[in-house]
């Protein structure tokens, strides 16, 4: 993992200033790989456990006691645990992995490499970013420890559960810990955001017009404005939810409130200003998630097709209305909360908007796949993965965003379903597209093709096993979050559906073992990779050596005299002509 | 990529992709008709309707696009003979399907919006519809019945109290011949019933899987439900916002009755008071 070549700029590199307090994007790029794989596999085995319950209710498992002495105490999983455990899942796997990985780890390590920057604008902030998160990981790790457990109010931390210190046991320590947690998350995500939407604009090379912008860092652009316009909502809420936690305050908390023999003197606030600052962000949050995945899913499908990816122009228009669109739609998730209904029907409207660019995005997919010349690399497979997913999971979408028949499915496992495939599906695909599309440019090494073959197998089809029996679930009447479903008799004939879903998850999870084994294993021991554009691709990073030094280029910075997609073009004497290549004008006979 | 990978890239692979892609479309849409909606007790029918239409459209447009997904695929998995293509933009296509797809989308937002507005339009709750307080707590239902003389009496935080779980106020006229029943709802059959909905602590929401009914629980402020029953019968009442540790079993029952099994049943209750 030698950074090579270390002569430039910052002066001298021991190992603290490489290593730990590196200004170097590539290394924060990695330090932030590194946290989010760690951080996934937590949040892996916490969905582990989830699935574990919900395949064998009740089951006895004392040797799982060892481990969690009160969770699971004399072997059953206890009702807190199981509510902490989805509560930290979809935190952990939504803030500290999928935005992690795509957008801080990758938008760090491509960003200056993709247009022809020595750094990004600011290398403190972007070190600090790294710095600020990573308390914000370890908050809402120990958060396990502390009294009452972690939070417990899902990921979505409604108040009064959320507020109330006695309405439920993660209601305590742990959720000011989550709380306190976020905010950390959120200042490091801002900083982020601010430092790719000025590298973008300001430090492009020579000839690197918007306009020839690779579709990845487009979407790196647009999902730095939205987390620097959309956490802000988050911040103040949750610094809100903190002041009536603890100083007495009632922004989320109306007259009224009785919990364990207990009238509350709160007054005058509500929990829907909660839902609303809470999805104002969420929303844009998950096409914070899906924008890069989309993003890296148009440079592999284009490399590896050996096509030039088609309606280059409608992908960036697609790309800049889902962002705007997504700022207007947040009230789709608060159809039935109590919400005006005419409001509602207006979320309707700007939510089915949402379904044109993201068709569009789907056909324009389709279009640079025929008459393609497909290598199925492992990197191209996952990108072909998310191209399935984003249909399946955009389409249940339409379900959801009609409030008619939302009313039905909210709060069902169809939902769970939907946003396991539109977000979580494709934000992991394309997170795992991106590290072995990547790896040769990261470490100099290729990963092992072998085991990425087995390990794309496994996650697809296992993916689908999975989550897509997940609609039935919610379309038969099957509440999320909840315990034990067999509570209730409508729910108890679709056991057989929950335990076929609990197997294919443990396949899941357990070919993502392969997964890591095989990225250790590869930083060191992989064939070596000593050209610089080992999948003879376009984009600008690929002109760098492998993996680059400190400043990127040894010389100057190329210029850019194209897009990065001109593969096969017939003007050209090469199959694939990168952007770095000037033009030439060839002597057609 | 080692040479002879160059020339011929794991296309079996390819192959095995589009295999995969067509048989999980197979697999996955011939569940759809294991599974479906619980059977439907409410008048609630638009809703099922436009579900079953949307369930045909994106069924459609799920069975063509992956099965293109998956022919591109497996069609264009190598060609010893030709180069990739250059063709990258064509105005009519973009222009067609943003259009095409804008066009299949009006229809379902606009019926959407029609049977949302039936469904929520509560401000018109006939004269003749049954009113009931349903209040959700940690962790479970408690409806109140007006009695005979048709009025729900008023309730007061500050009353909150073991022996006074509702919050009961006496002191109101209209509360004397209330009554409540915890965990059990009756409704008579093809009556509009009218549910006024609270919560004493956390969310909750008000979920009757064959009803095609669901609406949150807000502290601080009162929603609704209106709905009427067709069939007779026992139903499951679930709640379906998580509202602590015994979200999942916090679940009651409804009986939908006769008009004249609801008579007596009301005539028993105003007996026992
Ligand atoms: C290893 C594969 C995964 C499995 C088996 C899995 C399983 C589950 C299950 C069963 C639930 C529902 C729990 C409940 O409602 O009771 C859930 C919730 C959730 N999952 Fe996953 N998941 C996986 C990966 C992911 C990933 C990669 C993400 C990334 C965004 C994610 C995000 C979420 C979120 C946000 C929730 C909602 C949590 C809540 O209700 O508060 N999951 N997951
Ligand atoms: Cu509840
Ligand atoms: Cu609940």
């Amino acid at each position: 993992m030698s950074e090579g070549h270390d002569d430039h700029g910052h002066g001298k590199q021991g190992f603290v200033s490489t290593y730990l307090f590196s200004f170097d994007h590539k290394m924060i790029g990695k330090q932030y790989l590194t946290l989010a794989m760690m951080m996934a596999l937590v949040g892996g085995i916490l969905a582990m456990l989830i699935r574990l319950q919900l395949g064998w209710p009740g089951t006895l498992w004392p040797s799982l006691e060892t481990f969690f002495p009160t969770g699971m105490a004399s072997g059953v999983m206890t009702p807190e645990f199981y509510v902490m455990l989805f509560t930290m899942h979809g935190t952990i796997m939504v803030f500290f992995v999928l935005s992690l990985a795509p957008v801080s780890g990758f938008g760090n390590f491509l960003i200056p490499l993709q247009i022809g920057a020595r750094d990004m604008a600011f290398p403190f902030l972007n070190m600090l970013s790294f710095w600020t998160v990573l308390p914000g990981a370890i908050i809402i790790l120990i958060s396990f420890l502390v009294e009452g457990g972690a939070a417990a109010s899902g990921w979505t931390a409604y108040p009064p559960l959320s507020a109330i210190r006695s309405a439920i046991p993660g209601s305590g320590a742990g959720q000011t810990l989550w709380i306190v947690g976020m905010v950390f998350f959120i200042a490091s995500f801002t900083m982020g955001g601010l430092n790719f939407v000025v590298t973008i604009l300001n430090l492009r090379t020579k000839g690197m017009k918007m306009m020839r912008l690779p579709l990845t860092t487009w979407a790196q652009f647009v999902v730095g404005v939205l987390g620097l316009l959309s956490f802000p909502a988050l911040a103040a809420g949750a610094i809100l939810l903190l002041f009536d936690r603890g100083l007495g305050t009632s922004f989320f908390l109306p007259a009224g409130i009785y919990i364990g023999d207990q009238l509350f003197a709160h007054e005058g606030g509500t929990p829907l200003l909660w839902q609303h600052l809470f999805w104002f962000l969420g929303h844009p949050e998950v096409y914070i998630i899906m924008l890069p995945a989309m993003g890296f899913a148009s440079d592999i499908i284009a490399t590896f097709s050996r096509r030039p990816i088609f309606g280059y122009r409608s992908m960036v228009y697609a790309i800049i209305a889902i962002g705007i669109l997504s700022f207007l739609v947040w009230g789709h998730h608060m159809f039935v909360s109590g919400m005006s209904p005419f409001l509602g029907s207006v979320f309707v409207m700007t939510t089915l908007a949402i379904a044109i660019p993201s068709a569009v995005k789907t056909f324009n997919w389709l279009s640079t796949l025929w008459k393609a010349k497909i290598r199925f690399t492992t990197p191209m497979l996952f990108a072909l993965g998310i191209v399935s997913l984003f249909v399946t999971g955009g389409l249940t979408g339409l379900f959801l965003g009609t409030n008619a028949t939302d009313i039905q499915l909210h709060d069902t496992y169809f939902v769970v379903a939907h946003f396991h495939f539109i977000m979580a599906g494709a934000g992991l695909f394309g997170a795992l597209a991106a590290v072995y599309y990547w790896f040769p440019k990261m470490f100099g090494r290729f990963m092992n093709e072998g085991l990425g073959k087995i390990h794309f197998w496994l996650t697809f089809l296992a993916y689908y096993g999975t989550f897509f029996p997940m609609h039935y679930l919610g379309i038969a009447g099957m509440m999320r979050r909840i315990y034990d479903p067999n509570t209730y008799d409508y729910l108890k004939p679709l056991q057989p559906v929950n335990t076929f879903i609990t197997v294919s998850a443990f396949i899941l999870g357990a070919a993502q073992l392969i997964f890591v084994a095989n990225y250790f294993w590869s930083m060191a021991k992989g064939r070596k990779c000593a050209e610089s554009n080992p999948w003879e691709s376009n984009g600008l990073e690929w002109s760098a050596p492998s993996p680059p030094g400190h400043g990127n280029w040894e010389g100057e910075i190329p210029e850019v005299h194209r897009w990065p997609y001109d593969y096969n073009n017939p003007d050209e004497d090469r199959e694939f002509t990168p952007q770095w290549q000037p033009a030439r004008v060839k002597a057609r006979g | 990529m080692a040479e002879e990978e160059k020339v011929r890239p794991y296309v079996s692979h390819g192959t095995a992709m589009a295999l995969s892609i067509w048989g999980i479309v197979l697999v996955s849409v011939v569940f759809f008709f294991v599974y479906g909606l619980p059977d439907l007790a409410s008048d609630r029918s638009s809703q099922d309707t436009l579900y079953y239409v949307i369930l045909a459209i994106s069924g459609v447009a799920y069975i063509i696009v992956q099965l293109i997904l998956g022919t591109f695929i497996f069609r264009f998995r190598h060609r010893d003979d030709a180069a990739g293509s250059y063709w990258h933009d064509s105005h009519r296509l973009e222009v067609g399907w943003t259009l095409g797809t804008a066009a299949v989308l009006v229809p379902i937002v606009v019926s959407g919006l029609v049977i949302w507005g039936d469904v929520k339009a509560s401000t018109d709750v006939p004269p003749d519809a049954i009113v009931i307080e349903a209040v959700g707590a940690q962790f479970q239902w408690d409806f109140r019945y007006p009695g005979p003389d048709g009025a729900i009496g008023g309730f007061q935080p500050e009353l909150y109290s073991l022996e006074n779980p509702l919050g009961i106020d006496e002191t109101d006229p209209a509360s004397a011949d209330d009554f409540v029943r915890t965990n059990q709802l009756v409704l008579p059959v093809d009556r509009v019933a009218h549910l006024r909905l609270r919560s004493k602590d956390v969310q909750h929401a008000f979920f009757l899987p064959n009803f095609r009914v669901k609406q949150d629980l807000v502290p601080g402020m009162e929603t609704s439900v209106t709905f009427t029953p067709i069939k007779t019968g026992e139903y499951e009442i679930a709640c379906a916002e998580l509202c602590g540790l015994g979200h999942y079993r916090m679940r009651a029952f409804l009986t939908v009755m006769s008009a004249s099994d609801y008579d007596a049943w009301l005539a028993e209750q105003a007996a026992q008071n």
